[in-house]
Order: structure tokens, then sequence, then C-alpha cells
């Protein structure tokens, strides 16, 4: 099993332990960020292979968070979490340089396998 | 005289005295001869000169009747009226004119025109009837008076005296009676033509009046701009009532005030003095119009106690006005007022006219207040439109937050991640998890209904198999059809092909019809969805032979829960399912319909447009030249799909997608696009394997294809005929860069598209 470094920044406590859970239980490395800034901070500290990052954030949003991100941090793949299944909050996700997005609700028997493919879209291991 | 009779010597012995009154008979028969045709001549001329005639009948009936005076009179309302004399003192005309004569017995001419016929009075001071104080001034003391008779009435008449008593004869008689019907005739003559004049000078009046509420009326109907119309009322105000200038008051019922809303003719200076004073409707002249609901005139404004208002005016110099109040169904709207610089009255017929403009007026303004009040209506609408929408996407927003944690952690016990869980606890939390997945589909509904309600349901068209579609949907519904055992089955005819359409909405009126079939359908049953062509629409039906829906449910199942009355027997599901996706079909520019049998089975069926297929599939000559371009992107993973659909939409090319290899083989065959964009790593047959089909066909062979994979094999890629090898991630540059390369009509908004790229 691997043990690749997962950042993931959710606000949501109990949405924040259910990834981490699932997360943990498929057999990658967590780190938990409640704000934009804890993320920020801790992409550019802990230098994950992925970053899971919730698009609606209480201070800077992901969107922003994603831009301080990249000043730094060029390669690692970062993933918006979307509330709406919605056309244009996917488009917006993409328009912002996010390299990819996972649905809310997240389905916990997807996640890891979804994870695992974009860490290939980093093309590290 | 003597013996009764005149003596009559012979006739050749004629006296001297005789000989005399012979003389003097001839003269006056010369005299009479010579009065009538010099009447006659002028009678001649009388259309051009009625007064020269009447000038000659009044002076020959004098001189002819041998009286110290002769006048002629028009009876007007009833009133005699001096038109004409000759031996009046200067005294006597004033009297005359001071003191009208009626038709009474006090006059001579009274009498005349009473009794029809011509008569004298032999002495005045002997007439205990006569009572006309003239006599004590002029001194007549005989006098005799012929009617004027047009048709029978009586239009005036002729009067001559003599100061002593001195009865005219018969033959005076007559000379008078055949001129006063000279004069009559002359007077009708001239009458006629007044008349005429005035009946046409009327007319062209009336058509001024006309024209005038005709522009009037048209710039009210219409014209939205009130204050154009306003000016326009007073403009014509103004000119038809003969006044000098004029303004339009709106009242405001809230202050119980009236405001100028329009001048005409009105200096600035004035204007912007009324406007700041405030008046009053309890106070002022206008407000007394107003009030009283009718007009107003002020003939002299130095005669009457001045208001602000009037005040005003009167310090500008205006004299006189007119102020006509704006009503509509007894409402006040406001008040019209036109105004003079000297003084003068208004006639009935002005005052009528203005109240003509005073009700256009008020209805100017009434539909400008309503205009104003729906423009506002509809912005207060439009805000709270938009605060429904944002309160729907903020609340479906935070409610997912919970589910999200609901759904997964009971996902994760259920996956028994950390450890066993008994049946019933397994039941149990299927029913938390189904509970919170049917909240979820409702919140959804509820979002997508709002939006399309409101009309913000954005549409994303591409041009997609439809054949794939139906069987993306069937794939999600197999497990739980094979569960009850039913056959879920799929028929596309071979005309179908592809659609332009949106996909993903698509998907969802697909997914809820088969949903539904598969749900109401028994163990055992089946369900058929069918795809044809018919003209220019695709139709699609959703079969069961489920319980059917009854005759009078049929239409209430298509309304949202809100809506209709509660089924019998309702399965699970949110209620918007069926209301929603037939608005998602009309949206999409189609429509839906429902057959049925109750216990034989349902078919839901709905159309949407064809997508044109010569733009589509194209006689396979190789030439593929479409106007706009054309990519078909094979991709499994959707949210590269969506990605790369966004990129080749946005550079004006037509995107046809496939999710596998052999419906992209398909897709291939079908668009003969000017390039492919192909995922390597695909279910099913691989992206090498459609690569090598693609190249292996003689149709396909020149197609441009550029390998978009994660896997970097870029000499493999070439070696087997890719035009171009890129590496994921892609970013949108990089993809059109390489599109314009192979070849592929690239419409960027900026910047060089030589830009080359490793092939």
């Amino acid at each position: 099993m691997s043990h690749e470094r997962i950042l993931v920044v959710e606000d949501n406590p109990k949405n924040l332990k259910l990834v981490r859970d699932v997360l943990t239980y498929a057999g990658f490395e967590v780190i938990e960020a409640t704000s934009g800034e804890d993320g920020v901070r801790l992409a550019h500290e802990m230098v994950p292979d992925l970053i899971l990052m919730d698009l609606q954030l209480p201070g800077i949003d992901g969107a922003e968070a994603l831009r301080q991100i990249r000043t730094t941090e060029k390669q690692v793949p970062v993933v918006a979490v979307t509330a709406f299944a919605m056309n244009n909050d996917r488009t917006r996700a993409f328009d912002a340089g996010f390299d990819g997005y996972v649905e809310k609700p997240i389905s916990v028997r997807a996640l890891p396998q979804q994870v695992s493919d974009f860490l290939k879209l980093g093309g590290t291991s | 005289m003597a013996g009764g009779s005149t003596p009559r010597p012979g006739r050749e012995s004629v006296s001297v005295e005789e000989h005399e009154q012979l003389r003097r008979d001839l003269d006056a028969l010369r005299d009479q001869f010579e009065a009538a045709d010099e009447v006659l001549s002028a009678l001649g001329r009388s259309a051009a000169d009625p007064e020269g005639v009447l000038t000659a009948i009044v002076e020959s009936a004098r001189r002819l009747c041998r009286s110290d005076a002769a006048h002629l009179y028009l009876l007007q309302d009833g009133v005699y009226e001096l038109i004409m004399s000759s031996g009046l003192s200067d005294e006597a005309i004033t009297f005359v004119a001071e003191h009208p004569m009626p038709l009474d017995r006090d006059t001579l001419i009274g009498r005349v025109g009473l009794d029809r016929r011509t008569q004298q009075i032999p002495d005045v001071l002997a007439d205990p009837e006569y009572g006309y104080d003239l006599q004590q001034i002029a001194g007549y003391r005989t006098l005799m008076g012929a009617p004027m008779l047009v048709d029978d009435q009586v239009v005036g008449a002729l009067n001559v005296w003599r100061t002593e008593v001195q009865p005219f004869d018969a033959r005076e008689m007559a000379i008078v009676t055949a001129f006063a019907g000279q004069a009559a005739m002359a007077v009708h003559g001239v009458t006629l033509v007044q008349e005429l004049e005035a009946r046409s000078a009327e007319l062209a009046k009336n058509v001024e009046r006309l024209e005038a509420l005709r522009e009037v009326g048209e710039a009210v109907s219409s014209s939205l701009d009130v204050d154009h119309v306003l000016s326009t009322i007073a403009m014509h105000a103004v000119a038809l009532s003969g006044t000098d200038g004029g303004s339009i008051m709106e009242y405001a019922d809230r202050d119980r005030c009236f405001m100028v809303r329009s001048v005409y003719r009105t200096d600035a200076t004035v204007v912007e003095r009324l406007r700041s004073i405030r008046i009053e409707l309890d106070e002022t002249l206008v407000g007394r119009a107003a009030r009283e609901r009718r007009p107003i005139a002020v003939v002299d404004l130095d005669a009457v106690p001045l208001d602000p208002h009037l005040q005003v005016l009167h310090d500008d110099g205006w004299r006189s006005l007119a102020a006509v109040p704006m009503l509509r169904e007894d409402q006040i709207v406001g008040c019209l007022v036109v105004r003079r610089k000297r003084t003068g009255d208004f006639t009935e017929e002005t005052l009528d006219l203005l109240e003509t403009f005073a009700s256009q007026s008020a209805l100017a303004l009434l539909n400008a207040r309503l205009f104003r009040e729906l423009e506002q209506q509809s912005v207060e609408l439009e805000l709270a439109s938009r605060h429904k929408s944002e309160f729907l996407a903020s609340m479906s927003h935070e409610l997912r937050t919970p589910l999200n944690a609901v759904l997964g952690f009971s996902e994760v016990l259920l996956e028994q991640m950390f450890g066993d869980i008994n049946e019933r606890q397994e039941e149990y939390l299927r029913d938390i998890h189904g509970s919170g997945q049917h909240l979820l589909e409702l919140l959804n509904e509820i979002l997508d209904l709002s939006k399309v309600e409101a009309g913000r349901m954005d549409l994303e068209y591409s041009s997609f198999d439809l054949h794939s579609l139906l069987e993306l949907a069937a794939s999600m519904l197999r497990e739980r059809a094979a569960l009850h055992g039913i056959d879920l089955g799929i028929e596309t005819a071979d005309d179908v092909g592809s659609v332009y359409s949106d996909e993903l909405r698509l998907k969802q009126v697909l997914l809820n019809l088969m949903t539904n079939a598969v749900k109401f359908t028994g163990d055992g049953g089946s369900v058929k969805v069918r795809a044809v062509r018919e003209g220019s629409e695709i139709l699609i039906t959703v079969t069961d032979t489920g319980i059917g829906v009854p005759e009078a449910d049929r239409e209430r199942i298509f309304e949202s829960f809100q809506q209709g009355g509660r089924g019998s027997s309702r399965e699970e599901g949110t209620g918007l399912g069926l209301t929603l996706s037939r608005r998602l079909v009309e949206l999409l520019g189609g429509h839906m319909w429902l057959e049925s049998e109750v216990g034989r089975g349902s078919t839901f069926g709905f159309s949407m447009p064809a997508a044109d297929r010569e733009a589509v599939g194209r006689p396979s000559d190789g030439a593929s030249v479409s106007a706009c371009g054309e990519v078909v992107v094979i991709e499994d993973d959707r949210p590269s799909l969506d990605l790369f659909s966004a990129y080749l939409s946005g550079a004006a090319l037509e995107v046809t997608t496939a999710r596998d290899g052999p419906s992209g083989l398909a897709a291939v065959r079908r668009t003969l696009p000017d390039a492919v964009l192909l995922d390597i790593r695909l279910p099913g047959i691989d992206g090498w394997a459609v690569l090598k089909e693609l190249k292996a066909e003689p149709q396909t062979r020149d197609i441009p294809v550029i390998v978009v994979s994660i896997v970097d094999d870029r000499a493999r890629g070439v070696a087997m005929g890719a035009a171009a090898y890129l590496v994921k991630p892609v970013g949108r540059e990089e993809l059109l860069t390489a599109l314009t390369s192979v070849g592929a009509p690239v419409h960027t908004p900026a910047g060089s598209s030589e830009h080359g790229v490793e092939s």
C-alpha cells in the first residue's frame, strides 16, 4: 500500500473526519486543514502529493487558496470538492485552475480510487 | 261735402286746382318710380352692399311718405334693434339703443310685429296703449310701420313718423309695406350670406379643434413620454382657447398639493416660482375648481383676492385665466390652466373644449403613473426572484453539507471498514442511507425546478451519440432491474445517430423516466426504451408493464407536489421528478406525453429536435468540410470530457463525445470530423486499438488523431499514426495549439495559431 500524503482542506469538521477516516482506511496519509489559510500554509510546509480542496471556505475561498498555493507549489495536483453538482460550478472549478473535481456528497466507495487517479495526474509515484 | 258727391266738371274743363292735383300725383308717381328703381338697383348690389339697399329704402320711404323720420329695425332675440335711420337726432338714436323695444303693444313696431301687418297710429298722444318715451324726445305724433317678413317670420320693421297729426293715406301705406318687403329681402340675403360665412367659419374652427384633439389623442395613446404629451396638450389648449399661455398641474393626494408638470408660453422664472410654492387643494383657486369639479374663470385678476398661485401669475402680468380640473372617475388628477395677459371672460364653448383637454391630460398622467408602478413592480419582482434563487442556492449548499456526513458515515459503516455489523444494523443503516439519498434528490430537484422557473437554467449543448447515452442510463439501473427480474431493453433506430442537446439534462430526464418505470413494474415485467426518428424530431419512449396510471391522474402526476393532491399509493419519490422532467424536455425544445392502461402498463414519451443530419453525418466521400469544424472526443473521464468540450466549444468547434472505444469509433465513422481527441485508458477496447482501427480504414485514415493521455508513450503514438501526443494535464492553450497544428479550423480570440508543437 502506498503512503501518499493527502492534504484535505474542509471547514466542516464532520465531513473532514469522514474524508480523513476513509482515506486513512484506504492507506493514505492525511493532513487536515479547516481553512483556506491553513491549507496554504500546510501545502508549503508538508509538501503533500495531492490536495483535496473544498470550494466554499471561511476566509479565503478555495480558488484563492489554490492561487496562493500555486505561487510556490507548481506540480501538486489540487482537486476541488464542489458542494453543488451544477455545470457552472464545474466550469468555474476548471476556470480557477483546479486539476479536477469531486462532487459532494462524496462516495465513500469511490473516493479512494478517485484519489489514486488524481495522484497519477501529477505523474508522481 | 254737400250733396255727398264731388262736383265733376267735364273732361275738357279742368280746373286749376284739379290740374295742380294731377301734377302732384304725377310727380309723386315719378318719385315713387325713381325711388323703386333706386332701391331695385341697390338690391342688385345687395350682396356686396346691403347697407346701400337699406339706406336707399329708409331715405326713399321718408321722402315718398312725406314723413319727418324713417327708421328700420331688425328683430334680435325678440327685441327690435335700430339698424338704419333717417331724420333721427343723436339723442333719439341713443335713447332707442338704450331702450330696446320688445314685441308688445307699447310701441307701434311692437304691434306691427305682433299683428304682422302694416298699421298706423294717427296720434300717439291720443292712444292710451302707446307707452314709449321716445315721443317726449322726438315729438312725433303720427306713426306708421310695416313688418319685414321672411318666410312668414317677422325679422324687423320699417317705421315712419310725422311730427304733426296727419294720418298716412293708403298709397303711403302701400309704399312703406313694399319697402319693408324689399328691406326684408335685402336683410335676408345678407343674413344668408352671414350665416353661410359664420357656418363655414364654425366649420373651420371645428376642423381645427378636431385636428387638435386628434393630435392630443394620438400623443396620449402613442407616447409614454408623459411630458411630451402634456406639452402637446398645453399648446393646443392655449391655441384653441385664444389665450396667451397655460400650464398643466399634477395633483398629489399625499400632500394635497398641485405641482406644475408642463407649461406653454410661460417664463422659466415663473415656472420656477410656481414650483417653489405650495399650491394647496384647500387654499387656491385651482384647488377650488378641482374640489367643485367644474371650470372656474377669472375675468380680471385685479378684481379677486390672490392666492399664492394667482399671486405669482399676477406678478408676471397675467390678467385673466380659466382653471379646469383634470378628473378621472371623479378622482382629482390635476388642473389645466390657460391665461391671458389681458382681462376677459371665457365662453361656455371654450370651457367645454378645455374640459376635453383636461380629461385627456388626466388620462395621460394616469397612464404614466400606471406605467411607473408597473416598472417599479417588475423591479421588485426581479429582486424577489433573485433573492429566491440566491436563497435556494445557499440553502442547497447548507443542507448538502450535513447530508454529506450522513451519507458518508452510513456508507463507511455499510462498507464495514471498521468492523462487522449485524443484519438488523445493516438494514437500519440502509434506511438511513436511502433516506439521505432521497433527501439529496429532493434538494437537487427543488433547486433545478426553481432554476427552470426563474429562467436561470443554463443549458450546455453539444453533439453526442444518443444510443451511448441510453446505454449509460440503462447501465445505472440494470442492477436494480435485475433484482426484480425486470428485463430492461434498449432499441435505437439506425437513423437516430447523434443529437445536439444538453447531455446531462437529457440523462436526468431519461433516468427519471426509467427509474419510475422500474419502480412501478412488478417482478418479472419488462421496461423498453426506444428511440426513433420522426421527421425533424427524435421520439424517445419508455414503456413498462407496470400498474398503469388511471385516466384521472394522467395530468396530475406531472404537477409538483405542491399543486396536485396526493396519489393513493405512492412509492418513495420526490414528487418533483416528472414535473422537472417535463420542464426540462420543454426547455430542450420538445414535449412529453403519457399513454397508459391501468393494469397493463404505461408509456412515457418525449420528443426532442433531431440534429441537422447534413451537419452531423456526411456522405462518406472523405471530404469533410463543415463550416465551424468538428472534433470527436473519446474520453471516459467525465471531468476531462467536460473540460475538453468547454475548450473546444470556446474555439467554435462542434464537439461529439464518446465515453468508450466502440461508440467513439462509431462517432468518427458517422461524422468524419476534422480531428479526434483520443484517451488511451478506455473501458472495453483501449485507445491504442481505436487508433489502429481508425488508421486502418480508408475513410477515417486521414483524420488527424491527437492522443491525450496520462500515459506518456509518445513514441508509440507517433509510430501508430497519431498526429500529436499530449500528456495530461493538458491546458487550453496546449490543446488548441495542437489542434491548429494538425489543421483543425480553430478560432482563437487572439494570438498566433502557427505555434508549432512536436508531433
